[in-house]
């Protein structure tokens, strides 16, 4: 059976508005959200508002904590002091703007939510704030997935969606403890996990400008990255017309690939 | 002149066993540097005497470079020294008596220089910590999943990381392996296959069990304090 999930919908109702349609032409009815509900766009309680209509499952990401908790994620959220006074602007806007029982429902949000053999979180099972990029160590993105005790782990928080197959691994190790004089070798056989990032629906960061989500079968394993065109003209006015920096707008528009993240992506904001 | 680290660890207060390794480093050849990774202090015993050593050495003392571990945490937390915290997680598992031990077994005065102590030291390729990277309660055994290892030193990007939280003493090093890596994205395919680098997770016990290690060879030795060292009296120092 089809199911869909989504992710980083940053308040941009029409994105969220084009790939609900989209996953509804495709007759599918199973939808999990990885969270950031918020942030950057100008319609957060809409998002909000129409996420508890359609009764998605969704976690709690990075922004919806932050707005809820207060910013105490350290300064490794941003690459640069200008991203990051733009990015606590939007944070003050968004919090001032949120009604409070949409404030309490991002406060609701569970971390994670497990179906059978998937997990799904915002950033990594370890912190909405970490990123598992494509390219990161494939080692400590196994260790990611199996300590979770999961055989998909679905994220987002990066904006750029992808499938890692982790497969074919094995470790050896010689041992030696104190108590004995052999030096002892072992061999293991690692298991084949998978990453599947869903990309982001209200703010892509991948070099295009199309919504992007993810179409997961859970009888055939197959995932399929599917992108969805918006009316980007309508969530740029809207984000100009907010007050916020226009260069949310900018990007949007030009599907910049830049994005707004940490250099290290192994690093974890000690909170 | 050998290049040499002592790693100790565990000593909960315990001058007696710190100056019995400080008699026997006094005696070991080489060029030795002295790292305490930790656990100074513990609820068992009246610790000032011991940091009081450390703060001031002895004329003839090695010099301890100190690192806090779970122990110095825990009172921390419980002395307002991490914001609204408290030592819950020891006030659980062991209950309020050893809470109030703790606090009583360090004098109010040392806990500025406890809580000015580094988590961790990176010297040359290695990390020397009482945890790991991603905790000061992080208890790497020989049980510990390797990939979980590899993680701890992938975080922090050393080849070799000195751990002390188990208070076990083992060097476990990975010596080879291989995964595939497949990543499709709106772009295509992209395959790797990327090897184990060769890396090692080193226990260096605690208390009168401490680790000799010699930098330029990178050979491991697990010591008891009092004795000749294990190597040459038991033949079973090791050459990783």
């Amino acid at each position: 059976m089809n199911q869909a999930v989504i992710s980083c919908l940053h308040a941009n109702l029409p994105a969220v508005e084009a790939v609900l349609k989209d996953i509804e032409l495709q007759g599918i009815t199973n939808i999990t959200c990885l969270g950031d509900l918020v942030g950057y766009g100008p319609q957060p309680n809409e998002v909000i508002e129409l996420i508890k209509e359609k009764k998605i499952a969704t976690c709690q990401g990075c922004w919806d904590e932050d707005v809820v908790d207060g910013l105490d994620a350290c300064d490794c959220s941003y690459p640069s002091q200008i991203a990051e006074r733009r990015g606590h602007f939007a944070h003050q806007w968004t919090t001032e703007k949120l009604t409070k029982e949409n404030k309490d429902f991002l406060a609701n949000l569970p971390y994670s939510i497990r179906k059978d053999k998937c997990l799904f979180v915002h950033g990594s099972p370890n912190s909405q704030h970490e990123y598992l990029l494509p390219d990161m160590d494939a080692f400590a993105a196994l260790e990611r997935v199996e300590n979770a005790k999961a055989e998909i782990l679905f994220c987002g928080h990066t904006h750029q969606p992808y499938i890692r197959e982790l497969a074919n691994g094995s470790i050896a190790v010689k041992v030696k403890n104190s108590g004995s004089k052999d030096i002892q070798k072992k061999e293991m056989n690692l298991p084949m996990r998978r990453i599947v990032n869903a990309g982001s629906v209200g703010e892509p960061r991948h070099g295009g400008t199309k919504a992007t989500y993810v179409v997961y079968n859970d009888i055939t394993d197959d995932v399929k990255i599917r992108e969805v065109e918006y009316d980007i003209e309508l969530t740029c006015k809207a984000i100009i017309n907010a007050g916020l920096p226009p260069i949310f707008a900018w990007r949007l528009k030009n599907g910049f690939e830049f994005a707004e993240r940490a250099e290290d992506a192994s690093h974890v904001c000690e909170r | 002149m050998i290049e040499r680290w002592a790693l100790i660890s565990g000593l909960k207060g315990d001058l007696d066993t710190y100056e019995l390794i400080q008699k026997d480093l006094k005696k070991t050849p080489g060029n030795i540097t002295l790292f305490v990774l930790g656990d100074m202090i513990g609820p068992e015993k009246n610790c000032n005497k011991l940091l009081h050593r450390l703060i001031n050495p002895k004329s003839n003392d090695l010099q301890p470079w100190c690192i806090y571990g779970w122990w110095e945490e825990q009172i921390l937390l419980e002395s307002g020294y991490r914001g609204n915290q408290r030592a819950e997680a020891l006030r659980i598992n062991k209950g309020e008596e050893v809470v109030k031990s703790l606090i009583n077994a360090v004098d109010k005065s040392f806990l500025d220089w406890i809580a000015a102590l580094q988590f961790g030291f990176v010297e040359l390729d290695c990390g020397l910590i009482h945890g790991s990277s991603k905790d000061v309660g992080d208890d790497l055994t020989l049980d510990t999943p390797p990939l979980t290892l590899l993680d701890r030193l992938t975080r922090l990007q050393v080849n070799r990381l000195f751990t002390a939280r188990s208070t076990q003493q083992f060097h476990l090093e990975l010596t080879e392996g291989i995964l595939n890596s497949e990543v499709h994205d709106l772009t295509g395919n992209h395959k790797k296959e990327q090897k184990v680098p060769q890396k090692a997770v080193i226990g260096v016990g605690a208390g009168k069990n401490y680790t000799l290690y010699d930098v330029g060879t990178d050979n491991t030795q697990f010591v008891r304090a009092g004795y000749q060292s294990e190597k040459k009296k038991n033949g079973f120092g090791l050459h990783f």
